[in-house]
C-alpha cells in the first residue's frame, strides 16, 4: 500500500482517536484489554481505509468499523478479568466540582453499563455519543423504530439494575 | 433527572482522560496481524477442506479401493465417487469465496454478522454432506460385500463358526452411526464455541426486528 494513502489514515486516526478509545472503554475491563482491542479496531480500520470513499465523514466511518470490530469481530483475549472484577474508578476519573450523591450515582451508572450485553452496549454507546437514533439504526441495521423501542429497554433495564 | 442524562454529560467529560497514543505507536499497529473471528473462520476452514480432500486422497493411496475391487466393486464406481466428491468440493469451496469475499467491515453489524455465520455455514454443510457421503459409501459397501460378493461368502463358508450375516450387518451399521455420531457431536460443538458469542449477539440483533 502506498505511504501517502498510510500516512493519510495514521494522521485521521490519530485526530480521531477518541472514539476508539471509547469503544474499548465501554467494552473492556483492563488496559491490556482494551490495548488489545484497540489494536484490533485500527487493523480492521487499515484494511477498510482504501475503500473509504470519502463520502461520509472519517469519524461516522469509525463508528460503524470499531462498533463491529468490537461486536463481530473481536476475539476476548484471555488475559480479561471478570466484569465484576471491574473496578469503576478507572472509568470515572475524580472531578472536584461533582458533589458526592452525584459521583456515587454516576459509578454505580457506569457498572450497570457494563452488565449490559453487547448489543445493548453498543445502543448506549451511539447514544452517549449523541448520535442519532437513524444513524444508531443505519449502524446497528435494524429499523428507527426498533432502535428506539430497543433504547427505551435498554434504559429500563439500567433502571433495574440500579434500584433492583 | 434521568440517569443517562447525567451519564451523557459525565460521558463528554472524561474526554479529557483518555489514552493518547502518538503517529508512531498508531502506525506500529497498523503493521500488526489481525486476530479477528474472521480470519479464524478463514484457517479453519481451510484446514477442513484439506482435512476433507486428504481422506479422500488416503483412501486412494493405502489401497483402500483395491480393496473395493477384490470383493467385486468396479473400478469405473470408485471414480464415479470421487468425481462426485470433487464436484461437491469444488461448488463448496466456491461459495465459500464468495461468502467470505461479501465480509466487509463498513456494513451494519447485522449485516455483517449474517455474511460471516453464512461463510461459516457453507463450511459446515460441507463436512455434514461429506460425512453423510461417507457413512452411505461405507453402508452400501458392506451392504453389498455381506450379500452379494462372492469372495465373503466363501471366507464365511471356510469358517468353522457359522455368524449369522444379519447380526454382523446390523453390528456393523451401528458401529458406523455411532463413530459417524461422535464425530459429527465433537464437530457440532467446536462449532457451537467458536461462534457462541456471534450467535448470541446476531440473535439479540434478530430479536429487535419480530
Amino acid at each position: 500500500m502506498n505511504k501517502e494513502l498510510e500516512h493519510n489514515f495514521v494522521t485521521n486516526l490519530e485526530q480521531n482517536q477518541n472514539i476508539v478509545h471509547k469503544v474499548c472503554r465501554i467494552y473492556t475491563n483492563d488496559a491490556d484489554s482494551h490495548n488489545d482491542l484497540f489494536q484490533e479496531i485500527t487493523i480492521q480500520l487499515w484494511k477498510a481505509y482504501p475503500k473509504f470513499r470519502g463520502d461520509s465523514k472519517f469519524s461516522t466511518w469509525m463508528y460503524r468499523v470499531s462498533l463491529n470490530t468490537a461486536i463481530t469481530l473481536y476475539r476476548k483475549s484471555k488475559r480479561r478479568i471478570k466484569t465484576s472484577d471491574f473496578d469503576s474508578t478507572n472509568f470515572r476519573i475524580t472531578e472536584e466540582e461533582y458533589d458526592d450523591e452525584v459521583e456515587q450515582q454516576l459509578k454505580l451508572m457506569y457498572k450497570a453499563v457494563k452488565q449490559l450485553n453487547d448489543i445493548e452496549k453498543a445502543l448506549v454507546f451511539l447514544y452517549l455519543e449523541d448520535k442519532s437514533y437513524r444513524e444508531i439504526a443505519e449502524t446497528m441495521g435494524i429499523s428507527e423504530v426498533n432502535a428506539r423501542v430497543k433504547m427505551n429497554r435498554v434504559k429500563t433495564k439500567l433502571k433495574k439494575i440500579l434500584n433492583p | 433527572m434521568d440517569e443517562l442524562e447525567l451519564l451523557k454529560k459525565d460521558w463528554k467529560k472524561q474526554e479529557e482522560n483518555l489514552p493518547k497514543l502518538s503517529y508512531n505507536e498508531i502506525y506500529k499497529m497498523t503493521l500488526k496481524k489481525s486476530s479477528s473471528i474472521v480470519k479464524w473462520i478463514f484457517i479453519i476452514s481451510i484446514i477442513e477442506f484439506l482435512l476433507m480432500i486428504s481422506l479422500e486422497v488416503i483412501a486412494r493411496l493405502n489401497g483402500t479401493y483395491d480393496t473395493y475391487e477384490d470383493i467385486g466393486i468396479g473400478n469405473g464406481f470408485t471414480i464415479g465417487l470421487s468425481c462426485i466428491s470433487f464436484c461437491i468440493l469444488l461448488y463448496f469451496i466456491f461459495q465459500f469465496y464468495k461468502n467470505y469475499r461479501k465480509i466487509i467491515t463498513t456494513d451494519s453489524a447485522k449485516v455483517l454478522m449474517e455474511n460471516i455465520l453464512k461463510t461459516r455455514r457453507t463450511v459446515k454443510r460441507y463436512v455434514f454432506i461429506n460425512l453423510s457421503f461417507i457413512t452411505l459409501i461405507l453402508l452400501s459397501i458392506f451392504a453389498y460385500t455381506l450379500f452379494y460378493s462372492t469372495g465373503f461368502q466363501e471366507i464365511q463358508s471356510a469358517s468353522t463358526k457359522e455368524v449369522p450375516t444379519y447380526l454382523i450387518a446390523v453390528f456393523f451399521f451401528f458401529v458406523t452411526i455411532l463413530c459417524v455420531g461422535i464425530l459429527g457431536l465433537v464437530y457440532y460443538l467446536f462449532y457451537g464455541l467458536l461462534t457462541r458469542r456471534l450467535n448470541q449477539n446476531y440473535k439479540e440483533l434478530k430479536r429487535l426486528e419480530v
